[in-house]
């Protein structure tokens, strides 16, 4: 882990080792950009020279706090050592932070203790995976890479089972704006300071694009000064999206196919994600000093960045704002959430039971309810850090729909290599009560077979589009029964013979429940095999749902859309909302039936694909 | 009417043109600016967007080094660009405003300032080619200025320039509206223009036809087609006195102002542009407007008594009355010819005469004009007479239910609801037609940096909140909008009212099998 520590806090040392002055990296255009900017706001009274691009002085807050890369290992190493007593102690009440005392005060539970520099979660988050990620192996996986030959997910289903392959971490760390594959990576994502200092960035290293990111505040803070806020700006195939949010400013520059709406949303996402690590305290922070320096804090978080971002272009969930649950059968999925109602009703605020992205069972204490948006950004940074997989953690995070000023407490365990339980708790000192409820949840599980239902089912996989019943009944209501049940007999599906994929032409659908906040997805099949075909059906849904809500006319209530690729329905309801490819040669009125008959199925077996009952669930 | 500075105050759209290669030092930033409106604003805040708008062409090509900055989409205005030639930017700023029904089209805004460049070129050459004749820039400021203003005089509304909004969604801008005619009326346009031809003895010479404000016939290129077609459109139209006019949707509001014509008032100068050129000796320009040449000027032109129209829009003539026949570019060409349009009722004839092609100035035209009422005006008259009689009026190409745009981009032609009709729908179904157009936009535009041989073909058919259906179909190059408010709910009804309306209208083209 140390090798790992030392490169994931590289950054660290760049700022104090480095050349203050990063001209290597400066690339003249952007020179050239503030000078325009810049010559202009002499002649424009009021507005502010940007800010030069010096990188972060190691003062401030950071100096009062262990935010040294080594004392982050070491604090990383505490709070993960599952089961010991004294360092768990420890983590919890290390250190003097500001950060912390913001949360607590939040809290007002804890006084005085905890750690400003990220500590507990920093190491939760697995510093090792930036390692050796940099290889040239892994350009081909990764998602949204150079401009010429579209990389991908490699397998999996829509919020079915990620690719294993994909390695989460930071890519191409060497190379900064004036590399000619930087510029031509297909989705580039920013964090950075309203004063111009980097946060993050998907791809190089944070300093080294201390240029640009001040290139990019100065375009920012232009726009402010006229008195309006920059959104968008689009340029041939590139779109640069603009995302604002108190001191914290985000940009994605994209040349892929997506709205820039959906753009939009991932920013919104990542910052989500920022404030799930940090909450939304750090605002306090650049109050006291406009030019704190963040990267600190978030050191070794690149993996659950680069992991939320790679779930950009195959979760639907990011999109969808839904989560989905691995189907299960009814009385399995029960049993489940009998014992995790007995944990919530012991002051526990959520217990949830999750299989990668797919929830198994979820309840919440009485009148809290979980956004899905909280959901996903919870689970994607326990799967994007190792650390969890390997130990029992008890980590500080902050749901940013649920409350984004205050720290919970989440109680993380891995009761297999896919199935993994979070107690989430506002009381810092639940560790070893939350302990106790797992050993005895975990007892019940076992007990009641869950977990290898949920394994079966893993392997099993969901709805399948081949499976669609001709003739969906009520009395079938039992998704086996469909996976075991023989294809229909080809004679009954003449007309759609020449087509490929399922009845009619059907490749696949996405069916979201409004009031469950769920969706549920078919597994791909034939025709969509490939990583990349995959891809461009799920940016092909993505503008299909873009489309369909939009802001001020939205939500649509039906959409035909036929282009060389798909014929995409999509209809929504007060109940549900409906979303189906089809072969592009599909028939009108054969896809507008199958659709009717996709509906009655999902119907059918609502009672396996989704969480039925949860507690309270309103929004 | 007319812009006066005193709107600047509230003038919510700001329009500039600036070239990259000036003003390179600093101190010297000014010098880039060759026209800015409203022209009296400080120039520190003129500097402020020429600054805003270089430094993101500069940071755009650092991604995207084969199309620089097309649109900056901000809380409350749209920036839209157009590199009208190499360096040469024309930025429009509007204010996006729910309530005022400020809801943009980008492309559509980008093709005004498409329009406004090519109809200068048509008139004055490149702004390059001027800038290199005379570095200092001070001519082409002028020429710019009294242009651009001239033309977005047309758009002036009580006090404000208001441009095209949604409610032109079901419209195309640089595009030509023809006259469907019997195959008889064609045969004899077919003959009138042999006739002219002649008359002109030259082949370098063309011909462009209008009935109304809709073509008929044309010898020119499809892009000098458009130019004319848009320039007679706005100055030459016998629609100025009718009052009747299919075109003045797309200069929302201007009809009614223009309907004492251009026909009857030579000497009337007093357009309000020419007031507000006059106060404006403040501006960098100046104030010697009246030895430039303004094709745009309102009302300058005017039916002689032979039937050709005369203009003083070289305004040094203005006060002695003589005419002069103005020239124009060909853009295909680059060929300089003479203009000269002969008005018979609703039938104008537009005859395009190679410079080269008249030794002796005036007295050359005056020939060509006798020889054209000598052995053609019997035939216009006919030609009009029988359009005339086939002709039905403003709702001719109404279709019942339906209201719908349809383009054809290879020919440069479309055909719309007309402007009377799609003012029955609601607001709603305007802005999702309108929504549903940016989104075609987006994907042709994506297909032509992608794989620009593709033939797109796209249907959407997206039912509203409202319930009315909204659609789009592209195929081979053409383009079909359309938006049914009283349709029945089911997608296939909505089809097939689409496939009927293909079948009898388009010969089949947006037909599926």
């Amino acid at each position: 882990m140390s090798s790992d520590d030392a490169h994931s806090s590289s950054s660290e040392h760049d700022s104090t080792d480095q050349n203050p002055n990063p001209s290597t990296s400066i690339d003249q255009s952007l020179d050239a950009i503030e000078g325009q900017l810049t010559s202009i706001s002499l002649n424009h009274r009021n507005s502010p020279l940007p800010e030069p691009p010096i990188p972060p002085p190691h003062h401030g807050i950071g100096d009062t706090l262990p935010s040294d890369a080594h004392s982050q290992v070491e604090e990383v190493g505490a709070v993960e050592k599952s089961g010991s007593d004294v360092e768990v102690e420890n983590s919890v009440s290390r250190g003097e932070g500001v950060l912390w005392r913001n949360s607590s005060d939040v809290e007002g539970e804890v006084e005085g203790q905890g750690s400003p520099s990220s500590s507990g979660y920093a190491g939760g988050k697995g510093t090792s995976s930036s390692s050796g990620v940099s290889g040239s192996g892994i350009e081909e996986i990764s998602g949204d890479e150079v401009d010429q030959g579209e990389g991908g997910i490699r397998s999996g289903s829509f919020g079915g089972s990620v690719d294993s392959e994909w390695v989460p971490g930071k890519r191409h760390v060497n190379e900064d704006d004036a590399s000619v594959s930087w510029r031509k990576r297909k989705k580039h994502f920013f964090v950075l300071s309203h004063s111009g200092k980097p946060i993050y960035s998907r791809y190089g290293d944070e300093h080294r694009l201390a240029g640009f990111s001040a290139t990019l505040q100065a375009i920012i803070s232009f726009v402010e000064n006229g008195g309006d806020r920059v959104k968008l700006v689009r340029a041939g195939k590139h779109q640069v999206v603009f995302l604002v949010k108190g001191p914290i400013y985000l940009v994605c520059i994209s040349c892929t196919e997506e709205p820039h709406e959906s753009l939009n949303e991932q920013l919104e996402l990542l910052y989500g994600q920022m404030i799930l690590i940090l909450t939304k305290s750090i605002n306090r922070c650049f109050e006291k000093n406009p030019k704190f320096d963040m990267t600190p804090l978030l050191g070794g978080t690149d993996a659950v960045f680069s992991s939320l971002i790679h779930s950009y272009s195959w979760n639907p969930a990011t999109f969808l704002h839904a989560y989905s649950c691995l189907p299960l059968a009814y009385p399995t999925r029960q049993a489940a959430g009998a014992i995790l109602q007995d944990v919530a009703e012991s002051g526990v605020l959520f217990a949830i039971l999750m299989c990668k992205h797919k929830v198994i069972s979820l309840v919440g204490a009485q009148k809290a309810s979980l956004h899905p948006d909280d959901m996903l950004l919870l689970a994607n940074f326990v799967m994007s850090s190792e650390s969890f997989r390997t130990s029992e953690s008890f980590s500080p995070i902050c749901l940013p729909r649920y409350n984004p000023m205050a720290f919970l407490y989440a109680y993380v365990y891995y009761l297999d290599a896919d199935t993994y339980l979070m107690l989430l708790t506002a009381n810092p000192d639940a560790f070893y009560r939350l302990k106790d409820w797992r050993i005895r949840i975990e007892m019940v599980l076992l007990k009641s077979n869950v977990l290898n239902e949920a394994q079966r089912s893993m392997l099993d996989g969901g709805m399948h589009v081949e499976d669609l019943p001709v003739d969906p009944s009520p009395r079938s209501g039992s998704l086996s029964s469909h996976l075991g049940q023989p294809r229909p007999p080809p004679d009954s599906a003449d007309r759609c013979k020449a087509l490929l994929g399922g009845p009619c032409g059907l490749w696949h659908f996405i069916y979201r429940s409004i009031y469950l906040d769920q969706y549920v997805s078919s597994e791909f099949s034939s025709p969509i095999n490939t990583p990349k075909q995959q891809k461009r059906l799920y940016r092909a849904y993505q503008k299909l749902y873009t489309s369909m809500h939009d802001r001020e006319l939205g939500p649509h209530k039906t959409q035909f859309r036929r282009d060389n690729n798909y014929v995409l329905l999509c209809w929504v309801t007060q109940d549900f909302e409906l979303y189906a490819a089809f072969d592009p040669l599909a028939d009108k009125a054969l896809a507008i039936k199958t659709c009717n008959r996709v509906c009655q199925w999902v119907k059918d077996v609502e009672n396996e694909v989704f969480l039925l009952g949860a507690s309270p669930f309103s929004w | 009417m007319g812009l006066s500075p005193a709107n600047t105050a509230t003038e919510t759209l700001k329009f500039c043109i600036f070239d990259l290669r000036r003003g390179q030092h600093e101190g010297e930033e000014l010098d880039k600016i060759l026209f800015f409106y409203p022209a009296d604003m400080p120039f520190s805040a003129q500097l402020s967007v020429i600054g805003l708008s270089e430094g993101l062409i500069t940071f755009t090509r650092i991604f995207s080094p084969e199309a620089a900055c097309e649109v900056i989409e901000a809380e409350m205005h749209s920036h839209v660009f157009y590199e009208a030639e190499p360096d040469i930017w024309m930025v429009l700023i509007v204010e996006k405003s729910k309530e005022t029904d400020a809801i943009w089209r980008i492309d559509a805004l980008r093709g005004i300032l498409k329009e406004v460049h090519s109809l200068f070129m048509m008139f004055h050459g490149s702004i390059r080619a001027l800038l290199d004749k005379e570095p200092s820039g001070g001519i082409v400021r002028k020429h710019l200025y009294s242009f651009v203003m001239d033309y977005l005089d047309d758009f002036l509304i009580g006090k404000k320039i208001q441009l095209p909004n949604f409610r032109n969604t079901l419209k195309e801008r640089g595009t030509v509206q023809m006259l469907t005619v019997s195959r008889e009326a064609a045969m004899e346009v077919q003959s009138l223009v042999r006739l002219l031809e002649s008359c002109l003895g030259s082949a370098s010479c063309h011909s462009l036809i209008l009935f109304q404000d809709l073509l008929v016939s044309t010898t020119l290129s499809p892009d000098d087609t458009v130019n004319l077609y848009t320039y007679a459109l706005l100055r030459l139209s016998p629609a100025f006195s009718s009052g009747s006019s299919t075109w003045s949707y797309l200069r929302k509001g201007k009809a009614t102002s223009h309907t004492t014509g251009a026909v009857s008032m030579l000497a009337n100068a007093g357009s309000g542009l020419d007031q507000s050129h006059g106060s404006r000796d403040s501006h960098p320009t100046g104030d010697s407007n009246h030895d430039i040449t303004r094709p745009l000027q309102p009302n300058k032109w005017a039916r002689g008594k032979d039937g050709f129209l005369v203009t003083d829009i070289r305004g040094s003539y203005v006060n002695n009355m003589v005419h002069t026949t103005p020239a124009i570019w060909l853009q295909q060409t680059e060929e300089k010819m003479y203009i000269l349009a002969y008005q018979h009722k609703s039938l104008t004839v537009i005859l395009l005469i190679p410079l080269m092609f008249i030794m002796d100035g005036e007295q050359g035209i005056s020939m060509v004009k006798q020889q054209v009422l000598e052995n053609a005006s019997a035939k216009i008259f006919k030609v009009e007479e029988k359009l005339s009689k086939g002709w039905a009026g403003e709702n001719a190409y109404h279709v019942s239910g339906y209201r719908y745009l349809l383009v054809d981009g290879d020919r440069s032609t479309s055909r719309a609801s007309p402007p009377g009709k799609v003012t029955t729908l609601t607001k709603e179904s305007l802005v999702a037609a309108s929504r549903l157009r940016e989104e075609v936009d987006l994907e042709k535009g994506r297909t032509k940096w992608d794989n620009p041989d593709l033939e797109k073909e796209l249907e959407i058919c997206i039912r509203a909140k409202n319930n009315a259906w909204v659609i789009a179909r592209v195929t081979r190059g053409k383009e079909l909008y359309m938006v049914l408010e009283k349709a029945n709910e089911t997608l296939l009804y909505a089809s097939d009212a689409v496939e009927k309306f293909s079948n009898k209208y388009c010969n089949g083209a947006f037909s599926l099998e």
